[in-house]
């Protein structure tokens, strides 16, 4: 498109516009429109860079394959910047605009939104994030966390050690843990199966950020632990990691909530984090049939976004796989209503009847029903061989029982709340 | 021209002391609060509810902080604590079946006695050092939230407001909150521009312009700056408790972090100390920019058809926001309070160029 003036100041004049006056856009019947107002630039950074590349691409698979079934989608990304206020003003921006899922990937932002998405009846996607009880999908009809909480992955890498121990009676497990509600939150599930499985449970909290973590790693060395679970995001797993290795812990002993991938471990040392275990809850690499798909027909064709050698890596997958269920839900929404348009609560049904999907192979099969929005709570252990995250495990979900214990304790706190 | 002064006598002490002795400001004035009393009849919900309410809160709780700062010279840098400490008193209150306005003013009260508490520190240290010593008020109370689960409700570290039933009304409704938060904003600012034309008020700038010069002329700097704490900690809970009940309606510890001190520092700075149509200018710039600049550009690069790489979407506008603050600044250290002052006291005389002001 040429460009003089007159385009540049009719298009100034409706920037100027687009806070001012509200747009009337047409609904298209076929269109099925997302918003991921999602923080790029402040705290979950170059995972959200990540996560969202993936999401874009499979997006832009399925419209190059012609949708489904005439359906396309279209995403609407906004940055937050991880704040509360700007989260809220892109959601209703979104409502207005007739979107029928958010995801913001983010704990903070996915909270504060809940009252507003339960109310409005808008979907709520908290992949790896929100609150755990979400998955007590009566409670919250339309917040789907569509993966194992933070409860369910404290649970496998608590089996994987109680298996490669054969029993941790009397066993040390030390949780080194960011001091915020997101890194206090396996706390009450690990002192249960402390319990369980008999043994003895240490935690040991570092102030956010998380860059600073000398102190506590000393005292992670007195306890001699045998089994070390650290909780963080970002600059926090990379200082454990750091930290764990001064310490002469070692790396094969240490376990990681799902947030570790290909970049941390670039910044620790490929070779220095050789051995760390990870909670993988889909599978990593280029390998599985749907990355491959997404780099012969867009990656490959010039039609990705950001760097290519990103696609295949850990985030990227958790993107593709939030997109991959986004789709499956639109589908079955989509068979049960051909002519469109999509609505927030066909959608809703949709997502709440997907069936065993395991997306040709890259996820553990994900049932997601009324009550469990979880899906299981199935996920692996992964380790880190110097060059890629090895499967160390099968597909597997552990001590479910006391996790919807807590589940429903803590939803049942939530319905009664705000009224 | 704008403001005839010609003809204007102030033959009483009431007339000449009185807010806005210009018949044009005053027109001026009525002219904003009849916009803002009827906005929700002409602006879509989604700009009441996500813009205009915000901007009204962040700038309830700036008069707070700028009657400290402003007023009485006193820095503080854990703002977002006391909102904290008046958020979650309230919801508390009103989760044991406290009537929200009762809550309302234990919201505020909480705040304004473990607000003077801290303040305390300012009988000792000042500048920089009180500061620091506000800060570690910030951290304390973090802390104490995350830690205690029973403030921070469970595991999950989330309360939810109940609705607001005002004198047995239910607010119902973006507009209904929008005029709720107006109200209250309006109040706060009615103390705020009087407060100075009291006794009160006139102490606190002596505590301002030097403290032990304060005392010998015989203000007692002891009473006045722990009451400047005490008060401007209880508009900063009821703030707290609005940004809760009106806002959020879902409270999680983040809201209130270090963040949001320093962004209401920086609202304070960039409006102009002491100033309270600058609070309201610098609520609006530091709250409103980051979302219109984002939204702004996004629609620039539609419109002119520019494919924009997700990543320089993302962080442009911040660049765009940090230029703008700075460039405010450099242009009028005082801060938007005195550009607008500036232009007023241009247009006082225009069309002519020099006048005796």
């Amino acid at each position: 498109m040429k460009q003089n003036r007159r385009t540049f100041v009719r298009a100034a004049a409706a920037a100027a516009a687009v806070p001012v006056i509200p747009s009337a856009q047409a609904q298209d019947a076929k269109l099925i429109k997302l918003g991921m107002c999602q923080d790029f630039t402040v705290v979950y950074t170059f995972v959200t860079a990540e996560y969202s590349q993936g999401q874009r691409d499979y997006f832009t698979m399925i419209n190059e394959r012609g949708g489904i079934k005439g359906f396309k989608f279209q995403l609407d990304i906004v940055d937050t910047g991880n704040a509360t206020q700007r989260g809220i003003e892109a959601y209703e921006r979104f409502k207005r605009e007739g979107v029928v899922l958010v995801d913001p990937l983010s704990t903070p932002v996915s909270r504060a939104l809940v009252p507003r998405a339960l109310a409005d009846k808008i979907n709520l996607v908290t992949t790896f994030s929100g609150r755990s009880d979400a998955a007590d999908g009566e409670a919250f009809p339309y917040v789907m966390p569509l993966s194992p909480s933070y409860w369910s992955q404290a649970a496998v890498l608590v089996d994987y050690m109680r298996k490669q121990e054969k029993g941790l009676k009397g066993k040390k497990v030390a949780l080194v843990h960011i001091d915020t509600p997101f890194g206090r939150e396996p706390i009450t599930l690990l002192q249960v199966l402390a319990k369980r499985h008999d043994f003895e449970f240490q935690t040991f909290p570092y102030p956010p950020p998380g860059t600073e973590q000398s102190a506590v790693w000393t005292q992670v060395r007195r306890l001699k632990p045998d089994w070390v679970m650290i909780w963080g995001a970002g600059a926090g797993q990379i200082a454990s990691l750091k930290e764990a290795a001064r310490n002469g812990i070692p790396m094969d002993r240490i376990a990681s909530v799902v947030w570790m991938s290909e970049s941390e471990m670039n910044v620790v040392g490929v070779d220095a984090a050789k051995g760390v275990l990870k909670f993988e809850g889909v599978a990593g690499g280029r390998e599985p049939k749907i990355i491959q798909a997404i780099q012969n027909e867009v990656v490959a064709k010039g039609k990705g976004v950001g760097k290519p050698e990103i696609v295949g890596t850990t985030y990227y997958n958790i993107g593709v796989m939030a997109a991959a269920l986004i789709a499956e839900g639109a589908r079955l929404a989509i068979d049960k209503n051909p002519k469109g348009p999509i609505t927030s609560e066909q959608l809703n049904e949709g997502l709440r009847s997907i069936k065993n999907f395991t997306a040709e192979g890259m996820l553990p099969p994900v049932t997601i029903t009324k009550a469990d929005h979880q899906g299981g709570g199935r996920g692996r252990v992964a380790q880190w061989d110097g060059k890629r995250w090895v499967p160390k495990s099968d597909w597997m979900a552990a001590d479910q029982d006391v996790i919807w214990q807590m589940i429903r304790t803590s939803s049942s706190d939530f319905k009664k709340s705000g009224k | 021209m704008f403001y005839r002064r010609a003809g204007l006598r102030h033959t009483r002490y009431t007339q000449d002391r009185q807010l806005w002795p210009l018949p044009f400001d005053r027109f001026l004035l009525g002219l904003a609060i009849v916009l803002l009393v009827l906005a929700p009849a002409f602006l879509p919900s989604l700009y009441i509810g996500t813009y205009l309410m915000p901007w009204l809160l962040w700038t309830t709780a700036t008069l707070g902080l700028n009657l400290l700062m402003g007023v009485a010279g006193q820095v503080h840098l854990g703002y977002g604590a006391v909102m904290a400490i008046g958020a979650y008193g309230a919801l508390h209150a009103t989760r044991s079946g406290v009537p929200f306005e009762f809550a309302l003013l234990i919201g505020g009260l909480l705040s304004a006695a473990i607000g003077v508490v801290f303040g305390a520190a300012a009988l000792r240290v000042k500048g920089l050092y009180l500061a620091i010593s506000t800060l570690a008020m910030q951290y304390l109370v973090d802390y104490v939230i995350i830690h205690v689960p029973a403030i921070s409700g469970g595991t999950q570290a989330t309360l939810s407001a109940p609705p607001v039933r005002l004198l047995g009304f239910a607010l119902t409704g973006d507009s209904a909150y929008y005029w709720f938060a107006l109200a209250m904003c309006g109040l706060v600012t009615m103390f705020m521009l009087n407060v100075r034309r009291t006794s009160y008020g006139r102490a606190l700038a002596a505590v301002r312009e030097k403290d032990f010069a304060a005392e010998i002329i015989g203000v007692s700097t002891f009473r006045y700056k722990l009451s400047v704490f005490w008060v401007s900690s209880f508009i900063g809970g009821v703030a707290g408790t609005l940004f809760a009940f009106c806002y959020y309606k879902a409270v999680t510890p983040e809201q209130f972090h270090l963040e949001l001190s320093i962004q209401m520092l920086a609202t304070v700075i960039v409006g102009g100390m002491g100033s309270v149509l600058g609070s309201y200018f610098g609520a609006a710039l530091i709250l409103l920019a980051p979302v219109v600049l984002n939204n702004g550009l996004a629609g620039l690069a539609k419109g002119l058809s520019i494919p924009i790489n997700a990543d320089i979407a993302a962080h442009a506008p911040l660049v765009l926001y940090g230029g703008l603050i700075v460039g405010f600044l450099l242009f009028e250290p005082l801060g938007l309070a005195k550009i607008y002052a500036n232009l007023r006291n241009y247009f006082l005389v225009w069309p002519f160029r020099h006048a005796r002001r």
